[in-house]
């Protein structure tokens, strides 16, 4: 399935996060900027998403999808789908064009191209927060667990072009993957939720299961992003 | 039996088969596999296939050979060559068990990867894939070549230069559009059809994506841009949410074609969810009601237009093209060639196109540097940040074809002439590459005094142009504009040669207008009048420097006046509640405009300046013009940081701004920023003014003949595979903002060309960046090459995933925290 996604207002809280500093008070020049690249980027921005339901099966390596060839291999990944009968494998991204417009914005202006930046960050989790309503729907009488990206725990980032040939992503919404595995158009997530009939557990996205804890920017200042 | 697939399209209507994955699925493939391999493992299924769509009525079969490129198949433990045969003799077997006369397509999908700008894929290396494919399925016996799916104007030209270059199949291409009129990359219908009917293909249309009901509009768009044979493959409606199955079936298909049939459509087929019974259904609408609307529809009259894939510039009416790209007789641009700065060409593009410039002349010829690579380069680069055609300006034929290939969509080429050696060595290029051109009306007696003689030349370069088969419409002739001050009489000669062009041979007409005013004051005045009377003449691609107000202005206003511009909109926009810009003065009595890409923040800028500011009054021994610097910086305030440099270098010496001023001001914002009390932006804000203060500094030194101000050489690369370059570039400039020469290699860099870039510049500082994991292993790579090769210097390396630790195990000599910690490297390295 594939759907177009509306914005809506992005989260300039959580741009700000991430364009820096904990407890610093943006000054009224950077909020002007903030609007003016907001409305860029949501010009600019065409989210799309492409997902499918799927039944899965535990196998030594980790959780097979099954009617594919493909298998989200490692402990996390089998940890998140445990319990749950069936998963979604989710692709979302905000198009090329937002690639082009950060371009731009670096040749005119670095400052505005850091708060483009951040602003398209904000949109592509808008927009997996958005696509994750319409797969609840989509889905009545399902919990859902969170969405584990690619690249989390160790679920591998390898597996980024397999997974898309999956959900035929290239076709469906034009996301491709490079061959060092890196998603293109760039802000672009993929994921995988677990799917289960019973209450699934509580079980927090936290820094313990995450692979970026070493080098997390927001851990070494002593916060956490969102995940 | 003669298959010519050419002939087969002088037919009322033709039948392609319809979808392929569909029927794999149905029988049993699971999501995910390399449809491909069953050629080889299932080849009585994919025979099974072809034969139902044969007997369905198909005239042509594609060939299970979609994804057969070596980017694909790279795992699956076959070549290409051998899927691709497999794949052509399956079709081939089928045709021959039901009916010889078919042919069989060799089916080619996208390879699979995003190209340049997006992704990391060359145009280089998609070509040579496609290559691969071609050659394979050529020599297996293909009748012609299917480019599908595709939804990139630059890899369908890759594509396309592949199967002509490689090959004598005929070509059909065909390309996925969403509701909005254009590909997911932002190719426009009409681009696409510029763009694939100058090189030449035999077919084109659109397939994938949608059912018939919603192309309905692409199709229309497309009927009014191509005479070529028109090729429709619709999805079987939408897929459903729930189930995944498509909502329109075989009969209600076939009716909606039937509506379709009035466009023109001479290849009716089907795709995603269609099956033989569609195919059947089709077959016999066809058959029962004909097609002869595809022979009622004629010839249709498609205007003059050149194009990117993502902007259609009609020539119905006066244009620009933006002369500033170009380095002759500019001191600072030759400076910028010379050292590889790319983006101050960008910033040349970006700034016309603001100012106003429909079309960019790109020349970027230079004695010393290697204009064939040089202009590869700024055309890729030139079309990743700006959407307007290039018109592509050499004197080497070399340089043409090069800019030629690599150029997406449809460019001019900037110039031939009378003289025979230049038609033989230009033309062919530009019909090989279907570019417009631009004709110089002189030839080997130079530039006739007369009217009558050019308007001669100018027939004489359409001639030849015809006889090689290129369109009328893409010459555009330049009379050429002589000196006023030196040939008066020359004026009147040249506007009536444009005249004559214009209305004797109907074709578009080019002028360079500002050398009229040559040797005279005021130019300003006497150019943009003349470029008012040629306009009145018939002129319409003016070729002027769009940042001039007046130029731009005269175009615009004459276009309100000649009745172009309809209810004077594009007037209005532009000029309604408009400010004059500002303009800054230079030292030595230079006036130039400041950059108008900056102007909205420059604009910000100063609103919020001094009343809340930052005070450098703690600041002591500064001059007043100093401290305003000083303040300037810390606040933001990029024009008037420039200008006050301005004003200092007339009393200090410039390494005198950068050591009292820039670099403590920089310093004292690093520290706060350090200090967790600013955001990111603000830190660039103030670096951005530095920017500007160095820029002006760089200017005066380069018209004073002066060195430039460099503490020292620091490479900096994105590592290869690895395209997030903001981190980056944000290093880049804060390090040049402390006087630093940065030597930028860009994204996806090889690593070789760090090496090459280090030892030819002998540099002692080298930055790496990479924000994957999966692009560290490149990192390493690359610093294991400097270390093999023995050079002398050291790395710092920087990106959201590195720590510390790992940056000693790939034996960095230094790992960066962030950008304001890679400044404090070079300090300590370069001191």
């Amino acid at each position: 399935m594939q759907a177009r996604i509306e914005l809506g207002q992005l989260n300039r809280q959580e741009a700000l996060r991430y364009m820096g500093h904990g407890g610093a008070e943006p000054d009224d020049r950077l909020l002007a900027l903030i609007e003016q690249c907001e409305r860029e980027v949501l010009d600019a921005a065409q989210p799309r998403f492409v997902y499918r339901v799927c039944e899965i099966e535990n196998e030594s390596s980790g959780v097979a999808v099954k009617g594919t060839n493909l298998v989200l291999t490692g402990n996390s990944i089998r940890e998140h789908l445990s319990g749950c009968e069936r998963a979604v494998l989710m692709a979302v991204t905000v198009s090329a064009g937002i690639d082009r417009l950060i371009r731009i914005a670096q040749l005119e202006d670095m400052a505005k191209a850091v708060v483009i930046d951040s602003l398209a960050s904000v949109a592509v989790e808008q927009a997996c927060d958005r696509a994750e309503e319409i797969i609840r729907t989509e889905n009545p009488g399902y919990y859902q667990t969170f969405r584990f990206g690619l690249g989390y725990g160790d679920l591998p980032v390898s597996l980024q072009g397999a997974f898309l040939n999956v959900l035929n992503a290239p076709k469906q919404i034009g996301l491709n993957v490079s061959a060092s595995d890196m998603l293109t158009p760039t802000k672009s997530v993929t994921a995988v939720i677990g799917l289960s009939r019973e209450p699934v557990s509580a079980k927090a996205r936290g820094c313990q299961t995450c692979s970026m804890r070493d080098t997390c920017k927001f851990r070494q200042k002593g916060g956490r992003c969102n995940g | 039996m003669v298959r010519d697939f050419r002939e087969l399209l002088k037919k009322d209507y033709v039948i392609f088969d319809g979808a392929m994955g569909t029927m794999l699925q149905a029988a049993g493939m699971k999501m995910g596999e390399t449809p491909e391999m069953l050629n080889i493992t299932h080849p009585e299924l994919l025979v099974s296939i072809h034969e139902q769509y044969l007997n369905a009525g198909a005239d042509v079969v594609y060939a299970n050979t979609f994804g057969g490129n070596a980017y694909k198949l790279e795992e699956c433990g076959h070549s290409v060559e051998e899927l691709v045969t497999a794949g052509i003799k399956n079709a081939a077997r089928a045709r021959d068990n039901v009916k010889p006369e078919a042919m069989v397509a060799l089916d080619v999908g996208p390879i699979g990867q995003l190209l340049e700008p997006t992704g990391t894929l060359s145009f280089e290396e998609a070509y040579e894939m496609y290559a691969e494919v071609v050659k394979a399925g050529s020599r297996a016996g293909a009748d012609l070549v299917v480019f599908e799916t595709m939804t990139d104007l630059m890899d369908v030209k890759a594509a396309v230069l592949a199967a002509k270059e490689n090959s004598s199949l005929p070509i059909v291409c065909t390309m996925t559009f969403e509701m909005n009129k254009r590909t997911f990359t932002g190719c426009m219908v009409p681009a696409m059809a510029l763009t694939l009917e100058g090189l030449g293909v035999d077919a084109l249309g659109v397939n994938c994506s949608l059912g018939p009901k919603e192309l309905e509009p692409v199709i229309e768009e497309l009927s009014r841009w191509t005479n070529l044979p028109i090729v429709v493959k619709p999805n079987a409606g939408l897929p459903d949410p729930q189930t995944n199955e498509y909502s329109v079936g075989a009969e209600d298909f076939a009716a909606f074609m039937k509506d379709l049939r009035k466009y023109g459509i001479r290849v009716f087929g089907g795709c995603c969810g269609t099956t033989p019974e569609f195919i059947k259904a089709l077959s016999d609408m066809l058959r029962e009601n004909g097609n002869e609307e595809v022979r009622r529809t004629g010839h249709k009259q498609i205007p003059a237009a050149v194009c990117s894939a993502t902007k259609v510039v009609p020539v119905t009416e006066p244009r620009i093209i933006g002369e500033r790209i170009n380095p002759t007789g500019k001191k600072v641009f030759q400076e910028a060639l010379r050292r590889g700065d790319i983006d101050y060409i960008l910033n040349q593009a970006l700034e016309q196109v603001s100012a106003g410039a429909d079309i960019l002349d790109v020349n970027v010829g230079l004695p010393g540097i290697d204009e064939r690579e040089m202009m590869i380069t700024a055309v890729k680069a030139l079309q990743s940040v700006v959407d307007v055609p290039l018109q592509v300006d050499s004197t080497i034929p070399e340089v043409l074809e090069a800019a030629l290939r690599v150029y997406n969509g449809k460019p001019i080429v900037n110039s031939v002439n009378g003289e025979e050696e230049s038609l033989k060595n230009v033309l062919p290029l530009v019909k090989k590459y279907g570019a417009a051109v631009v004709g110089l009306t002189l030839d080997k007696n130079g530039i006739p005094k007369k009217a009558d003689d050019r308007f001669a030349i100018a027939k004489k370069i359409l001639d030849a142009a015809t006889e090689l088969g290129i369109p009328k419409e893409n010459v555009f002739i330049d009379c050429l504009t002589l000196t006023a001050s030196a040939e008066q009489e020359g004026v009147l000669e040249t506007l009536e040669a444009v005249r004559r062009v214009k209305t004797e041979l109907g074709l578009k007409t080019v002028l360079g207008v500002s050398n009229i005013s040559f040797g005279l004051p005021n130019r300003v005045l006497v150019n943009h009048i003349f470029l008012t009377m040629a306009l009145q003449n018939g002129l319409d691609l003016p070729i002027i420097n769009p940042n001039i107000e007046e130029m731009t202005g005269a175009v615009r206003a004459f276009k309100l006046l000649a009745g172009y511009d309809k209810n004077s909109v594009d007037f209005i926009k532009n000029y309604a509640g408009k400010q004059v810009v500002s303009k800054i003065v230079v030292p030595g009595n230079i006036t130039e405009k400041s950059g108008s890409g900056n102007a909205d923040a420059d604009g910000r800028g100063e609103e919020g300046g001094a009343s809340q500011g930052k005070d450098a009054s703690l600041q002591s021994g500064l001059t007043a013009d100093m401290s305003v610097l000083y303040n300037a910086v810390l606040n933001g305030l990029k024009n008037e940081g420039a200008e006050c440099t301005a004003r200092l270098l007339e009393q200090v010496d410039s390494m005198e701004i950068v050591n009292r001023v820039l670099i403590p001001a920089l310093d004292k914002i690093g520290e706060e920023f350090e200090k967790g009390t600013l955001f990111l932006p603000q830190l660039i804000m103030s670096a951005s003014v530095a920017q500007a203060a160095f820029e002006v500094i760089r200017t005066f030194m380069v018209k004073s003949n002066a060195a430039p101000v460099s503490k020292g050489k620091i490479v900096i690369a994105t590592v290869k595979g690895d395209v997030h370059d903001i981190g980056k570039n944000i290093v880049k400039v804060l390090l040049e903002n402390y006087g630093y020469e940065v030597i930028d290699l860009g994204k996806d860099v090889p690593y070789q060309a760090v090496v090459d870039a280090v030892r030819e510049n002998d540099v002692k500082l080298v930055g790496l960046s990479a924000l994957m994991t999966t692009t560290l292993v490149s990192m390493k790579e690359t610093i294991e090459l400097l270390h093999e090769n023995k050079l002398d210097c050291k790395v710092m390396v920087g990106g959201a995933v590195l720590t510390p630790e790992y940056a000693k195990e790939i034996h960095a000599d230094f790992y960066a925290r962030d950008a304001k910690e890679s400044v404090d490297i070079a300090k300590r390295v370069l001191s």
